[in-house]
């Protein structure tokens, strides 16, 4: 058995352990105790000054193990690991005693106790760091590739991000057209700039990658393995047309194609052909055939070389370090009836009056009626009372003021009024509120229980509010439309949620580890997320978190190989029975079923296991320990806690 | 002059070390660049170390950052410089940077120093506490906060009497009164700006009586007081150490406002606010607090649901603009406001009154380049130059924004466009190769 030279430190924290912990009585308690090379107590353990210091005893004093009784380990375990390693000495054997949280702050009501208790403690870390084995990190190679998905505009940052700094990028389009939501917006605030050339700039910059792979139509339909190393399965439905084409023959196809299906991508406003493209912002730019619809009449055909019925669905698989999840948002679609939503006809939704202003020339039309009046009701499907959504949509107070105020520019004789909750126009937004009300714009604001009406009486729209700003009173506007400034809510297809078991937050959208240490990671090991699946944002949000989730997944795929903690379940073989049950209290996915000597037993695996532990009092025959936490060092310890008590 | 300067290469230059900063260069540094935070004050951690607890989760600010800020510490690919400031910034050509650091002594040895505060109970000099913002006072030889970083002693030499009992208090002898000024001249391939924000002067409101009525506080004094390292260990109000009991928040001060020249808003304000005035109702269980607001900004995520639940906590909320403020003899304010729902001006009376101010830029950082100009937008943040597709650009290519420095937002908003900063600092560094 190998001696026991251990060094012990015991921190005052500059009185924040020290006043409530009497620790030279600590010191004193545990100085002569077997294996104590050396005990001191200091000022501030993590100080650069006694930092050196302990180098230089571990050196001087050929310590074996170090003990430090401070802080949390959350704040100052790698910190005194990294001591230990600077002076030459494993850093498992290192133990951290935590007479902070755990003791003074505590129990600062009762300083004999929490003395007895701290003793306690650094008894238990004494006991543990006796045991303690040398261990080195667990290293897996990585593979310098990144599966993006989602083709918007956080999507195609986030793959230009990646591919500049030199990871292989897969880019994923569920659709046939790339450009997600923005591809519907024209003109965007607080640029000069139209959705279509923002979508094209991206796009461009995608294409001159080399290091980029597009896939549109493309879902991902498997996924195994771990960080460093995901196997992929991607789906990519095909579009039945040739990609070598001539471009007039193809406007043949689709004028003669005789179905007509409402156009989503115009949120149902206009119809397409069941051969279609996404006229204005259409990349890749080839039309598609939508087979759900196509009734297979074949006059397409008749009129275009270049269409090509066997085109088959294809399986592509590859391998990526890690997957960047970018899928965005759906706009909030109202209940039938909601504020006269499908039932009264003039009533619409901004993404919808957003195409619609698109479409529109020199006069704004609706359904072939002029549009003077137009009333915008604000947080429809955002800050719900009774429904689920209690979240701002964040995005559409500007949006929506930005989209009025052009309208009116662009048409004139426009009349904006504004039925909302409480503007929103945070940062420098505040400018297009201000503009609006000086171009005499009518804010209108209801009671939080008490939302405006929409009816219709003798065949005219009228939106009915007792309006907050003048005592109560209630007023009513004469609309030609009626536009719901309708929130984000995260995406109806889940498929992406429930293959990587991406959680969800109170407001369903993606959660975040934590949103200020760990904004864009997830707690599934590699996977990251960017956009508005995480949550609502606007342009430059999303743009922000899709490029520090591309520096984090960078970080992940860029070295070759990533570092765990060696702190790992393991497997006794000869106990193991496979009963299965470790593998079902695992959170991570990391226990398999393999044959060895002829039986089967589980086995870990060492790059997704976290050593939670989860798995270790389920197991019956006792064949699973911890590294670092096994039986032996635990009884140790709670032996050291009750020989002292 | 010229051959003073010690020299020094480094990738990337990060102006500001706080959160910002300091997540722009984690971010390079893990990927194996080399940074260099030039910080201004004697601790980096900015504005964010200083903070009570933050909105919407109400995890304790100090613990978020102080780990954060020591992983910034150790790392073994970042320098840090405190009490120093960037003079001057050119560029001589792309991947080309230029610049001159100019590091004030701080007459402490950072490497000898123990942080053992025997030289404040030897200082015989008291001013007030700049980083407890005037609520206390503190000595000329000063640890600035007690989890600065580095937590190590200062000597504030405009009012040091040099009287030497610093000195003779020291046990390692790290006072040293010749130290001198020290200018470095850097290279570096690329530079982030993340040099924060300041925060609206409520003097220039004289109508709210701030500093001639004692009660009437700022956020950030109320921060400090609500904070775990707080300087009363309890809330009182500064005028005559009472515990108040009908706490008032007067929100956009400064900010939404265009007679002191600033129209925009300031977009955390009603949070902290509401924040505090959470905490508050756990700290003072009996008071009555009052958010008197103009339109309720909670966009964020969790932000709206936190609202909610401060009015079900009972704060309450009261649509108006305050436009006066008057002190009666016991101390306790009056605030005058037009009171929004029912049209007429009103009077309330609080026993404490905290302005809720805005936001403002950090003036000065365009000065130092030289050569080419970095552009500020109407506000003088710095503008970004493509803030739809790289929010991190600035009219420099190789310079680019992390933080307020642009504008005024939250945390997690800052952290993320420092990750956008340091992406973009990534990809124009990868191109020296090609």
């Amino acid at each position: 058995m190998k001696e026991n030279r251990i060094g012990v430190y015991i921190c005052h924290c500059g009185g924040n352990i020290s006043d409530y912990v009497d620790v030279n009585k600590v010191k004193e308690a545990v100085e002569n105790d077997e294996g104590i090379a050396l005990s001191k107590t200091t000022i501030f353990a993590c100080a650069d000054s006694n930092q050196k210091e302990m180098v230089e005893d571990i050196k001087e004093q050929n310590l074996s193990g170090v003990v430090v009784a401070s802080c949390s380990p959350k704040l100052h375990l790698l910190t005194f690991r990294s001591v230990s390693e600077r002076a030459g000495l494993n850093k498992y054997n290192y133990v951290h005693a935590n007479i902070r949280e755990q003791v003074s702050w505590a129990h600062s009501d009762d300083k004999i106790g929490a003395t007895e208790k701290a003793i306690q403690i650094v008894k238990a870390a004494i006991a543990k760091v006796k045991l303690a084995e040398p261990l080195e990190p667990i290293t897996v190679p990585t593979v310098n590739a990144v599966a993006v998905i989602g083709a918007g505009i956080a999507g195609m940052r986030a793959a230009i991000e990646l591919a500049d700094a030199g990871s292989n990028v897969i880019l994923l389009e569920r659709e046939f057209f790339i450009g997600g939501r923005i591809a519907q917006f024209d003109n965007l605030c607080v640029s000069n700039e139209t959705g279509k050339e923002l979508i094209t700039r991206l796009y461009n910059e995608v294409m001159s990658h080399e290091n980029v792979t597009l896939y549109t139509g493309a879902e991902l339909v498997e996924t195994s393995g771990s960080v460093g190393d995901f196997k992929i399965k991607i789906k990519v439905t095909p579009r039945y047309i040739n990609s070598h084409c001539a471009k007039g023959e193809l406007q043949k196809a689709i004028d003669v194609c005789p179905v007509k299906v409402p156009d989503e991508f115009n949120f149902n406003i206009t119809d397409r052909k069941a051969i279609y493209h996404n006229y204005p912002s259409e990349y890749p730019q080839l039309p598609v055939i939508d087979m759900k619809n196509c009734t297979r009449c074949g006059e397409c055909e008749k009129v275009c070389s270049s269409i090509d019925f066997s085109q088959k669905e294809k399986i592509i698989e590859s391998n990526v370090g890690s997957i960047l999840v970018a899928t965005g948002f759906d706009p909030y679609e109202p209940e039938v009836g909601e504020f006269g939503y499908k039932t009264i006809e003039n009533v619409v939704t901004l993404p919808q009056f957003k195409r619609i202003v698109h479409y529109a020339k020199d006069k704004l039309l609706y359904k072939g009626k002029l549009v003077r009046n137009i009333a915008y009701i604000y947080c429809v499907g955002s800050r719900q009372l009774d429904g689920e959504n209690k979240y701002c949509s964040r995005y559409c107070c500007t949006s929506n003021i930005y989209a009025a105020i052009t309208a009116k520019k662009q048409f004139g004789n426009i009349n904006n009024f504004h039925f909302n909750r409480g503007i929103r126009t945070y940062g420098k937004q505040e400018l297009l509120y201000d503009e609006s009300s000086r171009m005499g714009d009518i804010y209108l604001q209801s009671f939080e229980d008490l939302p405006p009406t929409v009816e219709s009486v003798n065949g005219k729209t009228v939106v009915k509010i007792n309006d907050y700003l003048t005592g109560g009173k209630e007023l009513e506007v004469e609309a030609d439309l009626v536009v719901l400034v309708t929130g984000m809510v995260p995406r109806k297809d889940n498929s992406i949620e429930k293959l990587l078991k991406i959680p969800k937050g109170r407001d369903k959208f993606f959660n975040e580890i934590h949103m200020k240490l760990r904004p864009v990671e997830t707690v599934i090991d590699g996977v990251t997320i960017a956009g508005a699946c995480q949550g609502p944002k606007n342009i430059m949000e999303s743009m922000n978190s899709a490029l520090a989730a591309a520096t984090k997944s960078f970080s992940l795929v860029d070295s070759g190989e990533l570092a765990h903690e060696p702190i790992v379940a393991i497997v006794n073989a000869d106990n193991c029975t496979y009963c299965d049950l470790c593998s079902q209290a695992c959170p991570f996915d990391a226990i398999q079923m393999i044959e060895y000597n002829g039986k089967s037993i589980a086995e870990i695996n060492n790059s997704t296991c976290k050593g939670c532990g989860m798995c270790i009092p389920v197991c019956p025959t006792n064949a699973l320990d911890l590294t670092s936490f096994t039986d032996k060092e635990i009884f140790s310890m709670i032996d050291a806690i009750a020989n002292h008590s | 002059m010229e051959n003073h300067y010690k020299e020094l290469s480094y990738d990337v230059l990060v102006v500001g070390g706080g959160i910002a900063g300091g997540e722009a260069a984690l971010n390079l540094a893990n990927i194996g660049y080399k940074v260099i935070i030039v910080e201004k004050e004697l601790s980096i951690g900015g504005k964010m170390i200083l903070l009570s607890k933050v909105f919407p989760t109400l995890d304790c600010a100090a613990c978020i950052t102080t780990p954060k800020i020591s992983e910034i510490d150790r790392h073994s690919n970042i320098s840090i410089f405190t009490s120093s400031e960037i003079t001057k910034i050119e560029k001589k050509a792309e991947y080309e940077f230029v610049a001159i650091i100019h590091q004030k002594p701080r007459y402490v040895h950072i490497e000898d120093c123990t942080g053992c505060q025997l030289c404040e109970e030897a200082c015989p000099v008291n001013v007030e506490d700049q980083y407890q913002y005037g609520l206390v006072g503190r000595k000329a030889a000063y640890i600035p906060f007690s989890i600065a970083s580095p937590r190590v002693a200062a000597i504030d030499i405009e009012n040091c009497t040099l009287c030497g009992a610093c000195e003779r208090a020291c046990p390692t002898s790290c006072i040293d009164f010749t130290q001198t000024d020290e200018y470095f001249r850097l290279k570096v391939n690329s530079v982030i700006v993340a040099t924060g924000f300041k925060l609206f002067d409520p003097l220039k409101i004289p109508r709210y009586g701030f500093d001639r009525f004692k009660n009437v506080i700022t956020s950030m004094q109320m921060e400090r007081q609500l904070a775990p390292t707080r300087p009363y260990n309890t809330i009182l109000r500064p005028g005559d150490g009472k515990m108040p009991d009908n706490i008032a928040y007067v929100l956009c001060t400064g900010s939404r406002d265009k007679s002191v020249g600033n129209p925009i808003c300031s977009q955390v304000c009603c949070m902290y606010s509401i924040k505090q005035a959470q905490l508050l109702m756990g700290a003072l269980p009996m008071a009555d607090i009052t958010i008197y607001y103009l339109h309720i900004r909670a966009f964020g995520k969790g932000f709206n649901e936190f609202y909610g639940q401060a009015q079900e906590m009972g704060v309450e909320f009261v649509k108006g603009k305050v436009a006066k403020i008057k002190s009666a003899d016991n101390g306790n304010l009056f605030l005058r406001y037009e009171d929004f729902e029912d049209g007429i001006v009103k009077e309330a009376e609080h026993d404490m009154v905290v302005l809720s101010v805005g936001i403002l830029p950090n003036m000065g950082i365009d000065d130092v380049f030289d050569g080419e100009d970095l552009n500020l937008d109407e506000f003088n943040f710095i503008q970004q130059s493509d803030p739809l597709a790289s929010p991190a650009k600035t009219s420099i290519e190789g310079v680019f924004v992390a933080g307020t420095a642009s504008g005024p937002m939250d945390i997690p908003d800052s952290i993320l466009s420092s990750g956008a900063a340091s992406a973009e600092a990534t990809s124009y560094l990868r191109r020296i190769k090609s």
